[in-house]
């Protein structure tokens, strides 16, 4: 008789377990990739990488220090500042001095107190996707131009392709959902050939055999010719 | 069980359907493990390499969730002109 092998759930509950570490994956990666962009730049700026989704929604961000974080809550709340700004036109954004630069008067009122002049933001896109953006921040005006905005870009290109294959925020809820429903199908499948059998006192294999021969026959999905059979009434005869 | 003369052939054809419509192993194998087929993802990819042989009632199911998978992708289709203005730019809203 035919038993689901062992190998078959170690994939399946390999295959859940996989899921729910995706999360911690990307919130990991994306600490690593703060980490990285401020080791790498010249005077260790204040780095901060934000993931959002396609509302513009933060889904997870990092920061290498509490001044990014207050700059990029501020950010998140209002609803404007250079990195929603990058996200959304795709472009990278240098701010030479916050001070005078006016472009998000209210994000720019908010973070006035905090000791930073210059920002880069660039942005996360892989394809046509943009992901979210990274953005650094110092303590001096002037310190980044468009070589600095350039350079950013092209490490944002990698970085941002390093994270889409671990970035799952949707992909896991949509394989869960798609291993949930396999096993439904697989239980009203073997509903149906249980009924068969016991109507027709015929073997699993005869059972299953006829409905795929029903399927064939009516263009409708295995599943589908099962659950007609599972919902209908048997006729008294035959 | 022994060699079926046909299953070669049924074999054949599967890969060669999988591969035109760009369908993967495990792909297949969750759909076909979800028409409660019972062999593993393992012993499918051998089955398709040639490697094991399989009963009659797994092939075909396998044949059936290849057609399955197949049955509901899109159609390919390639667009003219006035078809293209739904591409909006990216973005948000």
């Amino acid at each position: 008789m035919t038993q689901l092998p062992l190998d078959d759930l170690t994939a399946a509950v390999a295959r859940i377990r996989g899921l729910l570490l995706t999360e911690e994956k990307v919130d990991r990666a994306v600490a690593l990739l703060a980490q990285a962009i401020k080791e790498s730049l010249p005077g260790s700026p204040g780095a901060g990488v934000s993931l959002m989704d396609a509302a513009g929604k933060r889904t997870s961000s990092a920061a290498t220090d509490s001044l990014v974080e207050k700059l990029d809550a501020a950010q998140y709340e209002l609803g404007e500042g250079p990195c929603l700004t990058a996200w959304a036109t795709g472009t990278v954004v240098i701010i030479e001095d916050l001070q005078t630069d006016t472009r998000w008067p209210r994000w720019q009122s908010a973070v006035a107190s905090l000791p930073v002049r210059s920002v880069v933001s660039a942005p996360l896109v892989v394809g046509k996707e943009a992901l979210g953006a990274f953005k650094i921040y110092s303590a001096l005006p002037g310190q980044y131009d468009e070589s600095t905005g350039r350079a950013l870009s092209l490490f944002a290109e990698t970085a941002a392709t390093l994270l889409a294959h671990i970035q799952g925020t949707e992909a896991p809820l949509r394989m869960a959902e798609s291993l949930k429903a396999s096993l439904a199908s697989r239980d009203t499948v073997n509903r149906a050939c249980g009924m068969l059998m016991e109507r027709q006192g015929i073997s699993h294999e005869r059972a299953l055999q006829q409905l795929i021969q029903n399927a064939r026959v009516s263009g409708a999905t295995l599943v589908e010719v099962s659950e007609q059979l599972a919902t209908r009434v048997p006729p008294a005869g035959s | 069980m022994g060699f079926d003369p046909h299953e070669p052939e049924q074999r054949g054809q599967l890969r060669d359907a999988l591969t035109a419509a760009d369908i993967t192993v495990g792909e297949l194998w969750l759909r076909y493990f979800s028409m409660t087929g019972s062999a593993g993802e393992y012993e499918v990819q051998a089955y398709l390499q040639g490697l094991i042989s399989l009963p009659v009632i797994q092939r075909d199911l396998l044949a059936l969730a290849c057609n399955e998978i197949i049955a509901e992708k899109p159609p390919l289709h390639a667009p003219c002109a006035d078809q293209m203005k739904g591409m909006g730019p990216i973005g948000p809203s």
